[in-house]
């Protein structure tokens, strides 16, 4: 920060540090290299939802090919994501296996001269059937007895569990009498919602190129959110010392969780190579990422919850079960974040929880920018609206007065991680954005007539900024940074952090140029590995900015420390380090070293030239940093939508977003941010979902993008008719007071359209996507039970 | 379900660039059903890559100069077989004369699809959810079908007969497209209902009519993604024939087109609301077209 307090860099437009190599297309991807005597690899896919099957593989072999089969990788179970404790992480993973649990599960990989011969050669290897299953694709029934175990045993830890019923992991929990505060509660609702199946549709689809070192360890290139945990998974299937195992930073084509764990073409890669002692890059296609990788987690919930007349919640139970797929991606510590977003939108005084955990055969859930928030928040927001109108009071105000905000206990995370909320934008956005959408004067439901219905919705939310707490808890949260200072006062900034392309390594560099007091050009990100970095966990739980980004601002504030030793030595007129000030001088490029009251200056890169010349050594700093907290980033949407009741078509018409980010530090980006953060929950509430064929078990769409649609530009309001808003507020604990925001921006978006869509039409959806299919069928059976009169409000399930 | 892809070509091709139509249609002639036509690739390298069609010989015809045109003559217009629909997008012949057909072009995927795509290669495509079909029919137009021994024409409506397929006899290309000039007073329009702005139809509906006095004449109402081929809906179109399009009869046309197609459920939409969605769009079609004619815009 220079004198006076304000900023030169944090909040300041400023061009992107990567946008001339991307819009020249040489920003390296996973994609992009090539190594010398590289072969191609391809990953047979299981087309069984459940079986057991022998690899006849005689013929891919004959045509030249390396060949890899189950009995080819190492027997050990995993769950690809690192981020629970130890004896939190449920193991259910092989590398190849030969008894696929849904179809597109890798059962063999060949590795070729060309991706053509090796596609030949997939061709060729035979998949015998030995035992087939029938496909369980819903979790209720997974659960009945009697059904197919998808899994016998698993692992929890380093122990061995039973797996009854197909349930993978179960979570309970319940605090003050709900029973009592139900049962005195002067309204009561209940509903019941079941959400889509969504698939991540990042730009990139997963790559991997593994190269076999003469050290006996690999050096592997990848889409990853997190080159640490990647290093340390490879490790622990492979049995390869960490120091052994070199994980490459590049270029991530996003990442909205489809790479928050270690994708499995990566360890597929990794086996391959070394079996044929040459590097491998396996590149899935757009069907394959789909069918083989992950979607999100499908949930059916159920909400019980009542409020008092004078306004206030009373209390709730909450149950949550989610269709998890063939294997675990970490559903375990989302049962208790699901309780987080539930327990800490509002103050419900009383709650019970339930949540529970089911195998089906179907495509693994993962983390899906939210991870399971915007499916929470869609189903309280819904409970709350309703509330708000059966006491007959605006759902605005009724929000306001029982939402969790500055000063409450928070625990986003989950159970184990709970601080304190200390910077609150939530009152701000919601008067705001209220008036700005016309809140007041909004159309009621039943009030129109005509083919067009227009209706706004209003929803909150928030996602915490990282995991971290005052309390180790069960999961794993630090980051780090290291930054040294070049010869002539320009800094090199060595990072783990992963930036999916939304700019977060921008942010970094401005955080580290305000510290110092340098310009933006002297702060170079190292592309860097995951030997020459410490430990970051993963950029995930839009922690980017505030926990990597504070780790950085320390790098810079310990570097800044020892600028300072060193200019005393310059200055000697100084009394010590604390006698000198820092300011950025714009003409000078560089930060000017000064004593208040007196001649004496110098500037950040004498003293740099002057520790070289004079041999007094680098001026370096290695930062571990844990964040004692997780603070919210709250977000408010207002939505406008237009119902054409004839079609069943809706659009979106005008959009106020708002969000509390803290200090903004990167306003454009953080506005792209919030407005495809709406694209995206646009999509999820009215378009996207990945059915599966009951007699096959395969995706109904095998995985093709022409038929999983994702809004366009074309499907989303002109810009002008969208609006973001942000609060002015400051996070005491926030690298210059920022939060985080990538998942904020969209978790309430589904709910702000559904509530727009009631308003408009008068009929609630509890099932999601809103396609126009759904509101058609809706409208005509309305009006087969009643005549051209609607009713008030009715549900459909 | 490891051989589908869209990413990796595993069958091994000849591929030809010829620069005259004499030259494609000898290829044609020597290769017969293992050869297959490149017009713009946008459809058929998914199939290939899908091995949904595994030719032996591909014969690339965009580099024919003679069959990239747009001629405006007195009777019509003649189109190129290889004209990219980008270029049709901005003819403004096209768009003044043919507006349900600039209409359906624009929309169609995205700008480097359509930078790519051709209106021939979306004809022979013959998908039912054709965006080119349904305008096109409801223009009366012809296509034109080479070969070594001879040309031939047909309406474009005895051109489809079935999903993927079309009466191309072996040896024959499709080399131009013919769009009769439309009498005055004529009006016509192209409605799209898909589930995103970039998206294969879950119906689409062309309709052209001419306004004498109060009466509508020269009805024609043509349907996509809604049968087995792009259709006409002739017995919608009857009814309203020669009568005053009142707002009754329009939506008594809509509910007729409705009765006549033949939809089916898929992953775009279901058959149940096909039926619904195309009593609306055609009498919105309809109301668009007499728009257009009142207020003297697009009038042929």
């Amino acid at each position: 920060m220079s004198a006076g307090g304000r900023f030169r860099f944090v909040g300041v437009r400023v061009g992107r540090k990567d946008g001339v190599l991307k819009a020249t297309g040489r920003a390296t991807y996973a994609y992009d290299v090539w190594l010398p005597g590289m072969l191609y690899g391809r990953i047979l896919k299981s087309p069984y939802a459940h079986a057991e099957v022998r690899v006849d593989a005689t013929e891919a072999e004959r045509l030249g090919a390396v060949v890899l089969t189950p009995r080819d990788v190492p027997d050990v179970l995993f769950n690809p994501r690192l981020v629970s404790v130890e004896e939190d992480t449920f193991k259910d993973w092989r590398v190849l296996t030969e008894h696929p649990r849904y179809v597109g599960e890798p059962v063999a990989a060949v590795a070729a001269a060309s991706e053509e011969a090796a596609q030949r050669a997939l061709e060729a290897i035979k998949l015998e059937p030995v035992r087939v299953y029938k496909p369980l694709l819903d979790p209720f029934e997974a659960t009945r007895p009697g059904s197919p175990a998808i899994h016998e045993r698993i692992m929890r830890g380093g122990a061995w569990v039973n797996v009854e019923d197909n349930v993978a992991c179960t979570l309970e929990y319940s605090e003050g009498d709900v029973d009592r505060a139900l049962s005195e509660a002067d309204v009561v609702v209940e509903r019941r919602f079941h959400t889509n199946r969504r698939y991540h549709l990042q730009p990139e689809p997963k790559v991997a190129v593994s190269r076999p070192d003469p050290d006996g360890g690999v050096t592997v290139w990848t889409t990853t959110q997190t080159i640490h945990n990647t290093k340390i998974l490879i490790s622990q299937v492979f049995g390869i010392p960490q120091s052994k195992v070199r994980v490459k930073k590049v270029f991530l084509g996003g990442g909205f969780g489809s790479s928050i764990h270690t994708n499995l073409v990566t360890l597929v890669a990794v086996a391959l190579s070394r079996k044929a002692r040459r590097p491998v890059k396996i590149a899935l296609t757009r069907e394959e990422d789909m069918m083989h990788d992950h979607v999100s987690f499908e949930m059916y919930l159920r909400i019980r919850a009542g409020a008092r007349r004078n306004g206030r919640l009373s209390g709730a139970e909450f149950e949550n079960v989610m269709d998890v797929g063939a294997h675990q991606i970490q559903p375990y510590p989302l049962l208790g974040t699901a309780l987080g977003w539930f327990v800490s939108l509002y103050k419900w005084r009383a709650i019970r929880y339930f949540g529970r955990a089911v195998y089906t055969n179907k495509v693994p859930s993962c983390a899906l920018r939210g991870y399971g928030n915007p499916q929470v928040t869609w189903a309280v927001e819904t409970v709350v609206d309703e509330l708000a109108e059966e006491l007959g009071v605006d759902p605005v105000e009724f929000r306001l007065k029982n939402y969790v905000g500055k000063g409450d206990l928070f625990w986003g995370q989950g159970p184990t991680v709970k601080s304190i909320i200390r910077s609150d934008g939530v009152p701000e956005l919601m008067r705001r954005g209220a008036e700005l959408i016309g809140w007041r004067n909004r159309p009621r439901p039943g009030e129109q007539t005509g083919r067009y219905r227009r209706g706004i919705g209003v929803a909150r939310g928030f996602h915490t900024s990282g995991a971290g707490g005052p309390l180790s808890g069960s999961v794993i949260d630090y980051s780090g940074a290291f930054l040294k200072v070049n010869e002539d006062g320009s800094v090199d900034y060595v990072t783990a952090l992963q930036d999916h392309g939304g700019g977060t390594l921008d942010a970094h560099a401005k955080i580290i140029a305000e510290e110092l007091c340098i310009p933006l050009e002297k702060v170079n990100v190292v592309w860097s590995d995951s030997s020459t970095t410490v430990y970051d966990v993963c950029t995930h739980a839009s922690r980017g900015v505030y926990v990597g980004g504070e780790a950085a601002r320390r790098a810079a504030r310990e570097v800044k420390r020892k600028i300072l030793e060193y200019a005393v030595r310059i200055l000697n007129v100084a009394v010590g380090p604390e006698a000198l000030r820092v300011r950025y001088d714009e003409e000078l490029g560089d930060a000017v070293i000064y004593v208040e009251g007196s001649d004496a200056q110098t500037t950040l890169s004498e003293v740099a030239r002057t520790a070289w010349q004079r041999n007094w050594g680098s001026i370096s700093a290695s930062v571990s940093f844990r964040a004692t907290a997780a603070p919210p980033s709250f977000t408010a949407y207002f939505v406008e939508v237009e119902v054409d009741t004839e079609t069943g078509r809706v659009r979106p018409v005008r959009v106020v977003a708002g969000a509390d980010i803290g200090k903004v530090i990167n306003p454009e980006l953080a506005e792209g941010q919030v407005q495809g953060g709406f694209v995206m929950g646009w999509g999820w509430a009215v378009l996207e979902d990945t059915p599966y064929n009951p007699e096959t078990g395969a995706l109904e769409n095998m995985g093709f993008i022409t038929d999983y649609k994702a809004p366009t530009a074309g499907d989303i309001p002109p810009i002008e008719d969208f609006r973001v808003i942000f609060a002015d507020t400051y996070e005491p604990t926030g690298p210059f007071g920022a939060k985080g925001i990538g998942e904020a921006a969209s978790n309430p978006v589904a709910a702000a359209v559904a509530n727009a869509i009631y308003d408009a039409i008068g009929i609630r959806f509890y099932e999601l996507p809103i396609t126009p299919e759904r509101i058609l069928r809706a409208l005509r059976e309305r009006e087969r039970a009643s005549g051209e009169n609607p009713p008030r409000r009715r549900g459909v399930a | 379900m490891n051989r589908f892809n869209t990413h990796i070509i595993p069958v091994e091709f000849e591929y030809h660039e010829p620069r005259t139509i004499r030259e494609a249609l000898e290829l044609l002639a020597r290769w017969g059903e293992d050869a297959k036509i490149l017009a713009g690739g946008t459809d058929l390298l998914v199939q290939m890559k899908m091995r949904r069609v595994e030719p032996k010989c591909v014969i690339n015809i965009k580099r024919i100069p003679e069959l990239d045109y747009i001629r405006e003559g007195p009777a019509g217009v003649r189109i190129g077989a290889a004209t990219r629909l980008r270029r049709l997008e901005r003819s403004g012949a096209i768009k003044r004369l043919f507006p349900a057909l600039h209409r359906a072009i624009g929309w169609m995927a995205s700008v480097q699809v359509r930078n790519m795509a051709t209106i021939g290669g979306n004809l022979c495509n013959a998908s039912p959810a054709a965006d080119t079909a349904p305008p096109l029919m409801v223009y009366g137009a012809r296509v034109k079908l080479a070969s070594v021994s001879g040309e031939r024409t047909l309406p474009l409506e005895d051109f489809f007969t079935g999903p993927g397929q079309t009466a191309m006899r072996p040896g024959e290309m499709l080399t131009e497209i013919w769009i009769p000039r439309q009498p005055e007073g004529t009006g016509s329009a192209f409605i799209k209902v898909a589930r995103t702005a970039m998206d294969l139809a879950k119906v689409n509906v062309a309709v052209a009519l001419t306004l004498k006095g109060w009466s509508a004449f020269n009805v024609r109402i043509a349907l996509g993604s809604v049968a087995p081929t792009p259709m006409r809906a002739r017995e919608a179109e009857a009814a309203l024939e020669g009568r005053p399009p009142t707002e009754g009869l329009l939506r008594r046309v809509g509910d007729i087109a409705s009765e006549e197609i033949r939809p089916i459920t898929d992953v775009r939409s279901t058959a149940e609301y096909r039926r619904e969605v195309t009593k609306v769009i055609v009498a919105d079609a309809l109301r668009k077209a007499l728009g257009m004619v009142r207020v003297g815009g697009g009038v042929g």
